[in-house]
């Protein structure tokens, strides 16, 4: 395009105030002036980052807090999610055992004192009883301040704490390990055989021969062997055989009663005195050489 | 006319030369856009996205909150004060409710001002600009940050409403004193929701974002002021206000209330319960998982401890000499006494109190629970106890105070000295720790042997490192005021044993509990011995080292020990009545011993139990008196206390003991007085060696 300086003020007037050139000017003040009055610059931009918006990084200081908090929360809901867990397993829990081994060691769960109280009814009368006497429980419901009952799995076994609403310990009661041990058997024998539990292994007697050398025994001494017969008298079925444990635990001997009900079968324990279990262990043996004995002759008559 | 050619000329280049910069700049714009654009960070939707880190909330045991760590107080727009809202507009951005997000205007003027005034730097950010900068960029000054920031101020004006943005930019201003948000700035500075504040206040605050630290009320109230005035000038300039408003609001005293618990970062005990939730739940739960965390703490009788501490220590600044003048420049390098204070609850082992120095802005350092100091002869109840157990003495029991020599294998002889290097010859037990005589305690240490002690010790709960030597029973081994707090209440609680705990409770922000302690004590010490301790140790508080209580004011029933260390590094009193147990330690942090201006050392008695006695006194105030409980068995019997026989009504001052079943006291014969002298030879007690 030829471009040549114009050489007067009309020249200079004329495309000066040419139509282009005007149009140019009031153009760019047109678009100067809307801008500042209208922003449309920016509201343009801004409809462009928004729609990108979702494309962008989450970066920045407020990200980054949000993050940690992110983490924060899930760590703690990782934390409320085991705790719950762990408490609703225990919270469904019929049994001690089943407690510990719905708890990790070190662990505790919180329980209702009715809970605790259903816990301890389903356990033998003679465990009860080394968990707590009956009468001191009724001591503390009929105060009124026991509420909530803590159990944690500790080295040792269960720890257990009896609680009033301000999480002050009333009492604290520990089941060892042995005696949670003793508890799973009854639990394991109340649904199984006398197979099932090792410490019979050896001494396991046919029901019929057993309550024969029973009956062998002085009248005094039967209620030191089985103290509370009513409890077999109470079951369901028959008793099929009987088993005598090879361990003695502070003066008793631990006796299983195998029992028959229907294609099931089941084991009640209880527990003898040491000394007549052994009385009475004496005549099993004798009777069970004396039947050995006896087939032995008949065999060598049939020989002879 | 060639004149006018000329001017047309220059204006002819001028303008293209105007026109080729805006495009050369809107060229740079557009490449500097696609530049920023690329790692522009996202912004959260909603908005309110960016308060919604939950607080973890520390609460004391009475339900008062103490602290707050992260997130903010959210409140809506309606709950600001409309002065507030005009101050801050004023102040930072009249033309809020009319730009998009960028003041075109004040941004040229910005420029034209950084170019052509070398040194100068002009603002220009807008509230939304503010709000950008603050959410996602460092404050490192670079022009592509400042262009980034720009273009997020401009999303978000595009995306939300100008009172969604002003709600986010209030509830997340920096205030200053770890006050962020308009409503925990209102409630610290002034004790009220920022919905109340008046005039006066609004423009004190509205002028703390610009320098939270250089206007800070607490520090700098003067220059505070003048920013108000600035901002009061600013909203009348706007026409918020009238000149006449603005005069009388700023002639209105201002007086910011005293840093609140809430805000107030600086508590030894607030450090002991953020540490701990840190070790079990990790630094990012706390601080952004929204915990909230129920303490043992009373803040009344947190209040009153540090008051008591303070004031104790203020007396023993003028006993020692510090003047008060010299006293307050930390800075200028001279030393003042420091000093510790906790006190447990006797029959949980919750921690009721805790100072752990005289300032916490001067020192954050926790001598209560972090500073092992030797304890001195407050350590002798241990040692008393096991000699009671093991040797099967009684308080009645008569030893001489005499020198003593007692041969260490390996090692030169031990040869205690008494307090006032005198020895009184025999005397009871009880007496023995009344008065805290060394020689008498070092003979039963040698009879128990360091071993047994130490077990007693930690029964009781004393965990930090004690040595095997004979010196133990002195109190040669350093432990913590919290340890000593803990061991004594163990007598006090009969020999029950409590762990000493602070954290009460944890929830989640949905009020699901995380943790909860359980108060569980256990049998450490015999009921009886302790009861028997517990006697001894009244004696102590009655008529002893710690008698000072007594005359301090405090009746209440109350057993405890004195103690000080060689050269007077260290002076303790550790006391208990049946429901709380409290220890204070006072002392310099490192080496100067107490003593005041005429060079005598100052005991625990002197400097200790008075603290613990003041505390004690305000903090049981109004209590029933309460007895020890005396366990079964237990029979009293006042005795002579230099022979240890039944007193008769011609014994001088008898003292009255307590005995456990089947420990009985020699019966008073006539002519048994003579056997009173050391000399003698035939006394018939027991650790008596003429």
């Amino acid at each position: 395009m030829d471009f040549s300086e114009p050489q007067n003020f009309r020249e200079w007037a004329s495309r000066v105030f040419a139509l282009r050139p005007l149009v140019l000017i009031l153009l760019i003040f047109g678009i100067v002036i809307s801008e500042l009055r209208f922003d449309w610059a920016e509201q343009v931009l801004g409809a462009y980052l928004v729609t990108t918006n979702t494309q962008r990084p989450e970066s920045g200081s407020i990200w980054e807090v949000g993050h940690r908090t992110v983490t924060a929360r899930q760590t703690l809901e990782q934390l409320i999610t085991d705790r719950q867990s762990t408490q609703r397993e225990a919270r469904g829990a019929d049994t001690f055992t089943q407690i510990v081994s719905s708890l990790p060691p070190g662990q505790g769960v919180m329980l209702s004192s009715e809970h605790f109280r259903r816990l301890y009814l389903a356990l033998p009368g003679t465990l009860a009883q080394e968990v707590v006497a009956p009468f001191e429980l009724l001591r503390l419901l009929s105060d009124g301040r026991w509420v909530r009952t803590y159990l944690e799995n500790e080295d040792y076994g269960l720890k257990i704490y009896l609680l009033n609403n301000e999480n002050r310990v009333l009492r604290d009661l520990r089941i060892p390990t042995q005696l949670l041990y003793q508890i799973e058997r009854v639990e394991l024998a109340l649904q199984g055989t006398l197979d099932d539990l090792p410490t019979f292994e050896s001494r396991v007697y046919p029901a019929e021969r057993f309550f024969r050398a029973l009956n062998s025994l002085p009248h005094e001494d039967l209620g030191s062997v089985i103290s509370q017969p009513e409890k077999l008298l109470g079951i369901d079925g028959r008793i099929v055989r009987v088993g005598i444990s090879d361990e003695a635990v502070s003066g008793y001997i631990e006796l299983g009663f195998e029992i028959e009900d229907g294609t099931r079968r089941k084991v009640i324990l209880l527990k003898g005195r040491e000394w007549a279990v052994w009385m009475l262990r004496s005549y099993l043996e004798e009777m069970g050489q004396d039947t050995q004995k006896s087939s032995g002759s008949e065999e060598i008559g049939d020989q002879g | 006319m060639t004149g006018a050619i000329t001017l047309i000329r220059i204006v002819r280049a001028a303008f293209y030369g105007t026109l080729a910069v805006i495009s050369a700049a809107a060229l740079i714009g557009v490449g500097m856009f696609f530049i920023a654009v690329r790692d522009l960070p996202r912004v959260p939707e909603p908005l309110s996205r960016i308060i919604e880190t939950p607080p973890t909330e520390i609460f004391a045991a009475t339900g008062e909150r103490l602290m707050i760590i992260g997130g903010r107080e959210v409140i809506p727009l309606s709950d600001v004060s409309t002065h507030f809202i005009q101050a801050i507009l004023a102040t930072e951005d009249h033309r809020f409710w009319e730009h998009h997000g960028v003041d075109k205007l004040r941004t040229i003027k910005a420029i034209l001002v950084t170019l052509f005034q070398p040194g100068r730097i002009e603002g220009a950010s807008t509230i939304t600009q503010q709000l950008s900068k603050n959410l996602f960029f460092s404050f490192k000054r670079s022009y592509m940050r400042k262009f980034r920031e720009l273009l997020v101020a401009i999303q978000i004006e595009s995306r939300y409403s100008k009172g969604e943005i002003l709600e986010a930019y209030l509830n997340q201003i920096s205030m200053g004193v770890g006050a962020n948000g308009i409503e925990q700035a209102a409630r610290t500075f002034f004790g009220k929701p920022a919905s109340e504040l008046t005039l006066a206040q609004s423009a004190l605050l509205a002028g703390l974002p610009k320098s939270p630290t250089r206007y800070n009320p607490y520090l700098h109230l003067d220059r505070a002021k003048e920013r108000q005035r600035v901002v009061l000038s600013r909203m009348e300039a706007v026409g918020y206000i009238t000149n006449y408003q603005a005069q009388s609001a700023f002639q209105d005293e201002l007086t910011p209330q005293p840093p609140s618990k809430a805000a107030r970062t600086g508590s030894y005990f607030l450090d002991l319960v953020i540490k701990s939730l840190e070790e079990r739940y990790g630094p990012e739960v706390v601080y952004h998982g929204g915990l909230k965390v129920i303490t043992t703490i009373d803040p009344q009788l947190q209040s009153m401890a540090e008051e008591s501490l303070r004031d104790g220590l203020q007396g023993l600044d003028r006993r020692v000499g510090i003047d008060e003048v010299i006293g307050r420049g930390v800075g200028s390098g001279v030393a003042r006494p420091q000093g510790a204070l906790v006190t447990v609850e006797v029959n949980s082992g919750s921690i009721k109190a805790m100072v752990g120095g005289r300032s916490y802005v001067e020192t954050e350092f926790n001598r209560a629970i972090e500073n092992n100091r030797l304890p001195g002869s407050s350590f002798k109840p241990f040692l008393y106890y096991t000699a009671f157990e093991k040797l099967d003495l009684n308080p009645a029991t008569v030893f001489v105070d005499r020198p003593v020599t007692i041969p260490v294998r390996g090692a030169p002889d031990w040869e205690p000295d008494n307090f006032g290097l005198k020895h009184e010859g025999p005397m009871i037990l009880k007496q023995a720790l009344m008065k805290s005589v060394n020689s008498i305690a070092a003979q039963l240490v040698e009879q128990t042997g360091p071993d047994e002690l130490i077990a007693t010790a930690r029964r009781c709960g004393i965990t930090s490192k004690l040595d095997s030597v004979y010196s133990v029973a002195l109190g040669t081994s350093g432990v913590s005021p919290l340890e000593m707090a803990s061991a004594f209440a163990c007598f006090a609680n009969g020999g029950i044993r409590h762990e000493p705990f602070w954290i009460w409770r944890v929830e989640d922000a949905l009020g699901r509990v995380l943790e909860e302690h359980i108060v569980s004590g256990e049998r450490a010490l015999d009921v009886s011995i302790t009861y028997q301790m517990v006697d001894l140790m009244r004696g102590v508080v009655d008529e002893g080292t710690g008698s000072v209580i007594r005359r301090m004011g405090f009746t209440l029933p109350a057993a405890g020990k004195t103690g000080t260390t060689d050269g007077y590094y260290d002076a303790w009193f550790t006391g208990f009545t049946p429901t709380l147990c409290t220890s204070v330690w006072v002392g310099y942090d490192r080496g100067q011993g107490l003593r005041d201006t005429r060079g005598t050392g100052i005991t625990g008695g002197r400097a200790a139990a008075p603290i613990w006695a003041d505390f004690m006194r305000k903090a049981t105030e109004g209590d029933p008196p309460r007895e020890f409980m005396i366990p079964p068995h237990i029979q009293f019997k006042m005795v002579d206390p230099i022979t240890g026989t039944e007193a008769t009504i011609y014994t001088p001052h008898p003292i009255r003991v307590a005995l456990r079943q089947g420990q009985e006291i020699q019966e008073h014969t006539v002519g048994e007085e003579g056997l009173s002298d050391p000399e003698a030879g035939a006394m018939p007690s027991y650790g008596l060696e003429f």
